[in-house]
């Protein structure tokens, strides 16, 4: 979340967020039983889904909205009896105090449309090969010419596009053996990073994610990938590493959130997994727990290559923007 | 006190046990209604089938596991729904015929001396790993029960290629330029591309380094060939069900063409030109099976293991002989096939009279025998598996650009 949501001296994006939809859910604005879906609020609030995916995450575990058996989440707490209610949110005229509102408008146009591009770009890869055009995604995203360029150049810069032969910029197609290399990568650098990071990981954040596994707060595995990234491997003192580590896992998180999507359920084996690796670094046995990263990393792997199979009984998403054509 | 007499009856009538019902999804391979008839006179529940085409099957099957209890497929389609977490180990502890499978499903080929195949041997995906993968190592659990298999080859014109000789013949004749503008492949990623793949190979095209577990370059230098082959007119069309299959044969319209056993039942006069191929190179191999749905507990999770474990009283079995796919329990399968059957199908001795298919018609003419022989020289020759492989979500979706340029071009 670090680069997208804070800015200095601001609150995080995602807590301006989430402090709205609360707001508004205990005005009673948003009633009962109301479907809350990424992309739309991400459009009345003009960010990228990432800190919406996090705000709706937050209200989750403070149980303003539940988890239900379509997309998204429903406003209310998880025994409210009610079927869901399926409204575009911005026909419920949201209550957005002043100091939100500058607070989420002060956030640059550069910033807002590469969250989103990127995020697009990265999703589009597990459906084959695309090739952007410069000047249709500058008409897409209606910016100029100059700040598209900008933002094509910082995705070349984290390896979500390349420049093809006829010197167009391609994305993907995320393979098997992408995806493979991605997570031996991995194998090879998060184990080291950890190692690095030993001295300077907060006991107390450790304890307190070991006790939300503990007690199920979160069947989402995502949220303990997060939490390893962000407390354990973040605090390697080696930028250059750390920077490498999050390259590298954008568009395998991007394949997690596409296999979230099509309702990939919870991993109880990985949640296991992550349960002894914060046990271990919380017991301060750093090598062992580098060395069972490592074996936690391979079953990811096989796991979600066999996952990614699926994606070829999926038709090409329907979310895939315009400035994006298939090859 | 009632007035209406009648209505006095019905109360004294006895009261009607509604039958409980198992749910069964799979594909026309299994799911035939003479099994389902015969399952039902055994058993005391109800069973509905639902039969699928083979993608639309296995994506339900994975992400809709409430929707059945009972999921009926091949092993190579399990990767896909085993790890989107739609169903539950099997205990064969449970499984009264469990010693008695065969080693083809439990070791990967008869013996221990016959290799294993390329791709998705069904051992590779069978046991349930403590960590929760599905591997080869033995184990209590499994992830699918093993039950109906066969080898596939692909059907020839005789006229067109002559006879086999001793040496047999060859996939490479699936893309031959005899049988030009006369060719049809299945149209099935994790089939259909490994018939092509054969020929391919067989005709020294190309080559693969694991041919059951392609890369990227190797899967774009096969659809490179087929595009080529395409644009010089080789294929006429692309099926995807047996009745398609028959139906371009019955239309005079191929000389060779991926072909399934029960097809060869179905020719009449035909059979005598129109010739399963024993290919010199080895077959390619299937394995089907049953696997429970995750959310089974109590009664329902009891009926389906009943269920399971009729598969392999025999019954089962000799239907699935009479269009010519083997069982996993051979001694129970003999015993509901006659003396003839059990040696045409299973010995490849000569036809001593005529047989029935599964619908009671004559599939197999007096002194006709089976193209490759006896079950146990058949499943000897295990080329390579119908496989999921790594990199499936590329392959099929350069196998379906292709097929779409075939049938848009159709003559």
């Amino acid at each position: 979340m670090s680069r997208s949501s804070t800015l200095r001296g601001q609150a995080p994006l995602y807590e301006v967020i989430s402090d709205i939809l609360k707001r508004n859910i205990q005005s009673g604005r948003l009633p009962t039983g109301l479907v809350l879906i990424e992309g739309p609020i991400a459009r009345v609030m003009m960010t990228s889904r990432a800190p919406v995916q996090v705000a709706l995450r937050k209200l989750h575990e403070e149980g303003l909205i539940h988890r239900f058996r379509g997309r998204g989440y429903l406003v209310g707490a998880a025994t409210a009896d009610i079927g869901p209610i399926r409204r575009p949110i911005d026909e419920f005229q949201l209550d957005i105090p002043e100091q939100s509102k500058s607070s989420l408008e002060v956030r640059g146009t550069w910033m807002r449309v590469y969250d989103q591009v990127e995020a697009d770009v990265a999703a589009c890869q597990v459906f084959g090969e695309f090739r952007l055009v410069e000047t249709e995604l500058a008409d897409f995203l209606g910016v100029s010419r100059t700040v598209a360029r900008d933002v094509l150049s910082r995705l070349n810069e984290r390896g979500l596009i390349r420049k093809g032969a006829s010197s167009h910029w391609l994305a993907g197609p995320l393979t098997a053996r992408v995806l493979r290399e991605k997570y031996q990568l991995r194998a090879i650098v998060e184990p080291a990073a950890l190692l690095l990071a030993a001295d300077f990981i907060e006991p107390a954040e450790i304890t307190k994610v070991r006790d939300e596994i503990r007690q199920g707060l979160t069947r989402e595995t995502d949220a303990y990938e997060e939490a390893f990234q962000k407390h354990c491997l973040e605090r390697a003192p080696n930028e250059a590493l750390v920077e490498m580590i999050r390259n590298n896992r954008l568009l395998l998180s991007s394949v997690n959130e596409a296999l979230n999507r099509l309702g990939l359920p919870a991993d109880h084996v990985a949640i296991d997994q992550y349960r002894i690796l914060f046990d271990l670094i919380g017991s301060r046995q750093i090598n062992s727990a580098a060395e069972y990263l490592k074996e936690h990393l391979r079953l990811l792997a096989d796991k979600n290559l066999a996952r990614l199979k699926i994606v070829a009984l999926v038709p090409e998403a329907e979310a895939i923007p315009r400035y994006l054509s298939p090859l | 006190m009632p007035t209406d007499l009648s209505a006095a009856h019905k109360l004294a009538a006895p009261p009607r046990v509604k039958r409980r019902t198992l749910r069964v999804i799979g594909t026309d391979v299994t799911l035939l209604e003479g099994v389902r008839q015969a399952a039902i006179a055994d058993l005391q529940f109800d069973i509905e089938y639902e039969s699928l085409d083979f993608l639309t099957c296995q994506r339900r099957a994975a992400m809709n596991p409430e929707h059945y209890d009972i999921y009926e497929q091949c092993f190579h389609n399990l990767d896909i729904v085993w790890y989107w977490g739609a169903l539950q180990p099997i205990d064969t502890h449970r499984i009264a015929e469990w010693e008695n499978i065969g080693d083809l499903s439990k070791l990967g080929g008869v013996s221990k001396y016959m290799r294993q195949g390329y791709g998705d041997a069904p051992v590779r995906k069978l046991y349930v790993q403590p960590d929760g993968v599905i591997g080869q190592q033995p184990m209590r659990f499994i992830s699918m029960l093993p039950t109906a298999h066969n080898v596939d080859s692909f059907g020839f014109d005789r006229r067109v290629f002559g006879d086999e000789g001793p040496e047999g013949s060859s996939w490479a004749w699936l893309l031959d330029k005899r049988a030009k503008g006369r060719i049809a492949l299945v149209d099935e990623p994790a089939i259909g591309l490994f018939d092509a793949a054969l020929a391919a190979e067989a005709s020294g095209d190309l080559s693969f380094a694991d041919i059951g577990n392609m890369t990227v370059d190797e899967i774009d230098s096969l659809m490179a060939l087929l595009e080529t082959l395409r644009q010089q007119g080789f294929f006429c069309d692309s099926w995807k069900s047996a009745q398609d299959a028959e139906a371009l044969l019955h239309g005079d319209k191929v000389s060779a063409q991926s072909m399934w056993s029960p097809s060869y039942g179905n020719l009449g006069p035909m059979q005598d030109h129109f010739i399963e191929s024993v290919p010199r190179e080895g077959y390619r191999a299937w394995h089907g099976g049953a696997s429970l749905a995750k959310h089974l507990t109590g009664t329902k999770l009891g009926m389906a293991y009943e269920y399971l474990n009729w598969w392999l009283t025999g019954k089962a079995g000799a239907i699935m002989a009479r269009q010519g796919y083997y069982m996993t329990v051979l001694e129970k399968t003999r015993q509901y096939l006659s003396e003839d059957e059990w040696d045409y199908w299973y010995e490849g001795q000569i036809a001593r009279s005529d047989l029935a298919g599964p619908d009671g018609q004559t599939v197999v003419r007096k002194g006709h025998r089976r193209a490759g022989g006896a079950y146990h020289e058949r499943v000897s020759r295990i080329a390579l598996w119908n496989t999921v492989m790594d990199e499936y979500n590329y392959a099929a979706r350069s196998w379906n650009r292709f097929i779409s340029a075939v049938r848009e071009n159709r003559p």
